[in-house]
């Protein structure tokens, strides 16, 4: 999906002190590069999938700039997070997972990768850690 | 100019005036309002899907740049956490 903070739009200063500067990507592999980039960064190893340059996931989720859903296991919306960033809450999906299916085994995240990540992602577990 | 089209330029002047000031706030600075209203908030949605919907399918290239996958491929076995986002 469309990056939220690329230098040539909207860029925060927080972008520049953590040195994630990336013009708004016009083609898929630039968008790959910045997936890749942010995977090997932070070790991030949950499955990832990246949205193509129509953002037909996004769209079809209303996923911009981040969000959070569950799809349970008759392939149905079971969990539908709020509009980020103000109503993106990791934390919440994770009292909700544990309240339908037990405790959730993965690990908190208390490292420094931002919750946020490159692109549609189907994800066995959940980022807790908000930057 | 009559007196009663001065006061409601007036008054829309001032309430145009307090918005940005709000969103500035809000925003963290008056160009954090700016990239909000013209880069943030026309891509933002609420959306239609509710809970119970099915999920809509889409079709994401993996990291390795060749292999493509579709969500609802995911979907079956066990529950499935989507996390949409971006780097920056």
């Amino acid at each position: 999906m469309r990056e939220a903070h690329p230098t040539d739009e909207w860029q925060m200063k927080s972008n520049v002190k953590d040195d994630v500067c990336y013009v708004q990507p016009k083609t898929l592999e630039q968008r790959l590069t910045i997936a890749n980039d942010f995977t090997k960064r932070f070790k991030y190893t949950v499955p990832f999938g990246v949205d193509d340059m129509s953002n037909a996931a996004e769209a079809a989720y209303s996923a911009w700039p981040e969000r959070l859903y569950v799809i349970d296991e008759t392939g149905r919306i079971a969990y539908r997070g709020g509009m980020g960033p103000f109503n993106y809450d990791p934390k919440e999906v994770r009292a909700w997972l544990s309240a339908r299916y037990g405790e959730v085994k993965h690990p908190e995240t208390n490292s420094e990768a931002p919750a946020a990540v490159p692109s549609a992602t189907p994800a066995s577990a959940i980022p807790d850690k908000k930057s | 100019m009559p007196l009663f089209w001065k006061l409601a330029i007036g008054i829309f002047l001032f309430l145009l005036l307090a918005v940005f000031a709000g969103l500035s706030y809000m925003a963290g600075s008056p160009r954090d309002a700016y990239g909000m209203v013209r880069y943030a908030l026309p891509h933002m949605h609420k959306g239609t899907l509710k809970v119970g919907d099915d999920a809509p399918d889409a079709r994401l290239l993996a990291l390795d740049g060749e292999t493509h996958f579709h969500i609802r491929e995911r979907t079956g076995q066990k529950p499935l956490v989507l996390v949409f986002g971006s780097f920056t």
